[in-house]
This record gives structure tokens, C-alpha cells and sequence, in this order.
């Protein structure tokens, strides 16, 4: 068959999407990445492949804090940031979607859309709070499998209060909280609505949070977080059936949008997969910025270089030819 | 004789001033000594030796001072208290010298005067005369030398009132005009906002700055407020800000703070506000910090830049 695929490559997942000519979603991997995106990039390369034998790549797109990694390992067509990427799967799935709120292992956004267009996004900002990792470590914490916690927090009789600014300072009112007697349901249930309320203060303050209301990434699996967005926006709260690889899904419909364009792919095959990729880091001594310079190598060949600021081993952007480098 | 030298850090002031500065004292005889752009070496200097509070672009301050230090024979380390009437620099501006008084070597020479126009009668006419007798010329040569120095500063300041960008940017004509509001030293640092305005104008903006708002306009505009805002770089950032939020032909503007600067925290909130208030002006805020990893800003400038070219298109 032939397809197109998303790759999205972040903080803890790393996330492949298959769509077929018609824009259908065909197959959808979810992996962690575990600090090593070159391996899960091939991993997930690899599993595709053999779940469709005989897919023909006519176009790949990739996102994520990764996107420029993987897309020279790969040979993307386009390399997209998670905001337009995200929100291109949104309202491709949700047509007349308006308000995207996406929760991922370490960042949050609020996607303002209106006539399918970004009007407005917020992302959040250095701070990991009400993000994936923490309602991971703190699931960890009170022995609950993160699968389980949100059908745990829809147990409760009272959600109690619990401070969500911060994520230290909401571990110890949980630990206060589970000291004083309270269920774990209870607490369970105050932790998604204290991060929902932290989300909505940070990221929606002064946005317009009109319906529909899609609620997307990792932490979208959680239903005691649905039913807390629920609760606090007063809207139906959709959770679309790939929720959890829209970003994948998104960058996927972006290569889709290039190929109809061109009618080409940059991508280097699955064949090119046994070769192996590895990552050299060198201090650049050339003035006193002392910039760290990665180089990704394909075998022997430099397939592209960054981390400099000046430009003189990336290139303006961002990629050289085998022939220049030589001479950098 | 052997010509003085006298070291300015390219820090701070230095993004509003290095013209004045220089030709004042080009103008008295003594060679300028710039301590050039900063570096990781810089900025590595100054995160350890500056209070820890402090904000990213004093930090760095502390850097430029160090590399200068022992090279120099004066150091120009005005306390600039207040440049306008009835108006102030931000509070750690005013402590500046105090605080790197006690990083340096006391046999250090420093010019250190007091730049303090706030009252009615204020004039240069102290602080020059201050620096005259540190560095041995007249009064009155001292004296022409800024009157000199100031028509220099005018010419600079004028150029860029016509569109033009400072420290050697280039617009290219594009299509989305793109206001990029901050302090001087925050914009036009490319070591600490990561290239900020090359990556942007390779994404397509034509870059439009607070200097290329003129002073009457900035008056106006900033006048609107109930309230006089008193610090002079937070009036010339809203002032500016109400400029380009009613200009059709600006497609967003993104404000780039420093973390822990408090004009900065109530200036960019209030512009956010109007922005998304009055016709729904795309606006961003971008807090700068210590962090190198570009992932972050790279991110949110091309989502930035994407929500504009689409809309637009």
C-alpha cells in the first residue's frame, strides 16, 4: 500500500502514524523514547514495517523536540514544530474545532483555533508542572499503575484540594492530605483538578475557550483528567480515537500536503535502517563561545551537524554537503 | 604621551548608548574599549560572580566588566539614574555600580558618576565635570566634547527612526512585518536570546524595533495610561507596544522579557492584555534565561510564525 508517514519525537514518546492515500489513519505506534530518539526512531521504523509489509513511503513528516534529528535520519519533507502540527491533526479529525488543549510528557499547550486557522497558542513555560512526567512520578509514588489512576480519581466522593502550582508543593498537600486519612480516590481526584485549574491559570489566561473542545496527548488517557476539564469548563470535552500520537498524525497530513505539492519524497528508505546511525559531540575551540557542535553519522558519512552559532559547521540552515564539511 | 584608554561594557546601557559614550570620549582624546560581544567565557564570568537575583542581562553585565577589568584605564560605570523628567532606570540599573564595586580590584580607576536628570533644573553639568577631573581635562572641554557627542547620538537615533536596525541587522523587505519589543540589551544581545532576530527574519519577518518608534510618538501613545509609567524603558515599551497594536501593517508582536525583571512582568501583561482586547493582534511573550537549548524558542517562534502566514495568507 502505498502511505505517508508522521513521526513525532518527544521528551518521553516517540510516536509513528501510517496514513493511506485517502488521509485514514492505517497504523499508530506509541513508544517511549527513553533518552535514545535514534533508537526509537529506527524501532518504530521497524515495527511499521513489519506491520504493513510492502508500504510504499510517498512522503514523511516529523515533529517533536526531536523533529531535526529524526528528519535527517529519515529524510523528511517537512519538519514541523508540535503547535502547527498538532493543531492541523485536530481540526482534520475534529472539523470546527476551536480550543486544543494537549498534555504531553513535559510540556502543555492551549491551541486557539477559529475557521480552522491558529489564532492563538500558549505553551508552558520552563516549569514541568501538571505535565505527564508528574502525574507519572506521583502515580509511582502511590503504587497506582498510571493506566489505572484516572478510573481510580472517578471513584472519589470528594475531590479534595490540592495546591497545582508547583509540583513540589502539590506532592507535599498530597502527602499532608493522605496523613490526615483522606481515600486515595479522593486525592487522586484533587491532583487532576488541581492541574487542570494550574493549566487553565497559566496557559488560559485571557484566551477564549470556546467549544469544541478537543483534549489531546499522552495524558488525555486519563479520564479522571477528562472529567476535571469537563467539570471546569462546564463543555463536552472530546478525546479524539488517536489522542495520544496527534502530533505523529499531524506531521503525517503536513507530508501528505507536501507530496501533493511537489509529487516527491526526501525519504531514504527502510533499507537504509540497517546502516548504522550514531551521534558525535565535539567542543568547537574556533572562538570563546565554545559552542557544542553534535554531528549525526550515517556509517562513515556526516549527515548533518548543529549546535554551533555561527554557522560554521551547520551551514546557514542547518545542513552542508558532504564536500563542504570536509573543508569546516 | 601614551593615549588612555577608557573600557565600556558592552552590556546594558551600552545597547542605548555606545554611540553617545564614544564619541565623548573619542572626542577628549582617549581610545575606546569596547569588551565585544558576548560569549559563553562572558557570560559564564558573570553568572558567578553576580548576585544571584539578578537578571539575566545584569548577570552578563558582570562578564563584560571582568574582561575589561585589568585592561583599561578607566572603566565608565555611570550610575544613570534617570535620563528623562520625572522619570527612572529600573532599580537594579541604579544599584549597578554599587553591586559591581564590591566584584572589582580596588585599584580599578572607575568613572562612576551620576547621570540623574529627574528634577526640573537637572543638568549634565556635575556629572561632566565629575569625569573631567577623573580622567584630567577641563570643564569646558569635557563640556563640548558631550555637546559634540549628543548631536552624534541624535544623528544615530534619527537613522533608525527611518526603519533602519542597529548593531548591523538587515531588513529584507518581507512580508510580515513582525514588532519585536524589549529592552535594547535583550534584542540586540544575539548571544543571549540565541539569534533571536536572524532566526526570525529567516523565517520570513521583517523585524520592527521600539527604536524605530520616534520619541513623540512614544510620548503620545504611552500617555494614554491613567497613570504615568515612570520607568523610562517601560514607557518606551508600551508607548511603542499601543504604536504597532494599531498598526495594520504589523502581523504580531512578541515581547521578549528577561526572567526576574519586574517592568518587564507588568509591561508585557499590560500589552498582552490590550492586544488580545483590541482586534486580536497576535502576541507572544518570550521569558529569556540562562537556558542554551534552543529547542524551546525555536518552537514557539515557528508556531508563532506559521499562525501569521496562515492567517495572512
Amino acid at each position: 500500500m502505498n502511505g505517508f508517514l508522521g513521526i513525532d519525537v518527544g521528551s518521553v514518546s516517540t510516536n509513528l502514524v501510517v496514513l493511506d492515500e485517502s488521509g485514514a489513519v492505517r497504523e499508530s505506534l506509541y513508544l517511549r523514547t527513553q533518552g535514545q530518539p535514534i533508537k526509537a526512531i529506527k524501532t518504530s521504523l521497524n515495527m511499521a514495517v513489519e506491520r504493513l509489509p510492502g508500504l510504499k513511503v510517498l512522503g514523511v513528516g516529523t515533529t517533536g523536540s526531536a523533529r531535526h534529528l529524526a528528519s535527517v535520519i529519515v529524510g523528511a519533507d517537512s519538519v514541523k514544530n508540535e503547535i502547527t502540527a498538532h493543531a492541523v491533526a485536530a481540526s482534520s479529525m475534529v472539523p470546527g474545532v476551536r480550543t486544543v488543549i494537549e498534555i504531553g510528557g513535559q510540556d502543555s499547550k492551549l491551541i486557539i483555533l477559529r475557521d480552522g486557522v491558529v489564532t492563538d497558542f500558549a505553551m508552558n513555560t520552563v516549569c514541568a508542572a501538571g505535565t505527564g512526567s508528574f502525574l507519572d512520578q506521583q502515580a509511582a509514588r502511590l503504587g497506582i499503575p498510571i493506566e489505572q489512576f484516572g478510573e481510580m480519581a472517578r471513584r472519589a466522593t470528594l475531590a479534595v484540594r490540592i495546591a497545582g502550582r508547583c509540583a513540589v508543593f502539590a506532592e507535599s498537600d498530597m502527602i499532608h492530605k493522605q496523613q490526615m486519612g483522606y481515600s486515595l480516590e479522593d486525592i487522586g481526584a484533587g491532583l487532576c483538578e488541581a492541574l487542570v485549574r494550574n493549566f487553565l491559570n497559566n496557559l488560559g489566561k485571557g484566551k477564549e475557550i470556546l467549544s469544541p473542545v478537543v483534549f489531546q496527548g499522552g495524558v488525555a488517557a486519563n479520564v479522571g483528567m477528562r472529567d476535571a476539564f469537563n467539570k471546569a469548563l462546564a463543555t463536552e470535552i472530546i478525546v479524539p480515537e488517536y489522542f495520544g500520537v496527534m502530533g505523529a498524525v499531524g506531521a503525517a497530513i503536513l507530508a501528505r500536503e507536501y507530496a501533493a505539492r511537489t509529487g516527491r519524497t526526501m525519504f531514504r528508505g527502510f533499507s537504509t535502517l540497517d546502516v548504522d546511525f550514531s551521534s558525535k559531540s565535539i567542543e568547537c575551540r574556533g572562538c570563546p563561545n565554545q559552542c557544542e557542535v553534535i554531528s549525526i553519522q550515517r556509517g562513515s558519512q556526516v549527515l548533518a551537524r548543529w549546535g554551533d552559532r555561527c554557522g560554521k559547521w551547520s551551514g546557514v540552515n542547518g545542513i552542508l554537503k558532504n564536500e563542504e564539511l570536509a573543508e569546516a | 604621551m601614551n593615549t588612555k584608554t577608557v573600557g565600556i561594557p558592552q552590556a546594558m546601557l551600552y545597547y542605548y548608548y555606545h554611540y553617545l559614550w564614544k564619541s565623548f570620549f573619542e572626542r577628549l582624546g582617549l581610545e575606546v574599549k569596547f569588551s565585544g560581544e558576548t560569549n559563553k567565557h562572558i557570560l559564564n564570568a558573570g553568572i558567578s560572580s553576580a548576585v544571584d537575583e539578578a537578571c539575566l542581562p545584569v548577570k552578563v553585565f558582570y562578564g563584560h566588566v571582568q574582561e575589561l577589568a585589568e585592561k583599561v584605564d578607566f572603566l565608565f560605570l555611570p550610575r544613570v539614574v534617570s535620563t528623562e523628567k520625572k522619570e527612572y532606570m529600573c532599580p537594579k540599573l541604579l544599584g549597578l555600580p554599587d553591586m559591581i564595586k564590591a566584584s572589582l580590584a580596588p585599584q580599578t580607576v572607575l568613572i562612576d558618576v551620576n547621570i540623574n536628570m529627574r528634577n526640573k533644573n537637572s543638568t549634565m553639568k556635575n556629572a561632566l565635570g565629575e569625569v573631567a577631573e577623573i580622567i584630567g581635562v577641563s570643564h569646558k572641554k569635557a563640556l563640548a566634547a558631550w555637546r559634540w557627542a549628543e548631536k552624534k547620538q541624535e544623528e544615530y537615533q534619527s537613522n533608525l527612526v527611518l526603519g533602519n536596525l542597529p548593531f548591523g541587522h538587515e531588513n529584507k523587505n518581507s512580508a510580515y512585518q513582525i514588532a519585536l519589543l524589549g529592552h535594547g540589551y535583550n534584542i540586540f544581545d544575539n548571544y543571549i536570546n540565541m539569534n533571536l532576530i536572524e532566526k526570525l527574519q529567516l523565517m520570513g519577518a521583517d523585524i520592527k524595533t521600539k527604536e524605530m518608534v520616534s520619541h513623540e510618538l512614544i510620548e503620545k501613545h504611552a500617555s494614554s495610561l491613567p497613570k504615568k509609567m515612570f520607568w523610562t524603558f517601560g514607557k518606551q515599551l508600551l508607548g511603542s507596544g499601543l504604536y504597532y497594536l494599531n498598526n495594520p501593517e504589523i502581523k504580531g508582536i512578541i515581547f521578549l522579557a528577561s526572567f526576574g525583571c519586574g517592568p518587564d512582568s507588568l509591561v508585557g501583561e499590560l500589552l498582552e492584555r490590550w492586544a488580545k482586547r483590541g482586534g486580536q493582534k497576535p502576541f507572544m511573550i518570550i521569558t529569556i534565561d540562562e537556558h542554551t537549548g534552543e529547542a524551546g524558542l525555536v518552537t514557539r517562534i515557528e508556531a508563532f510564525m506559521d499562525m501569521i502566514k496562515r492567517k495572512v495568507s
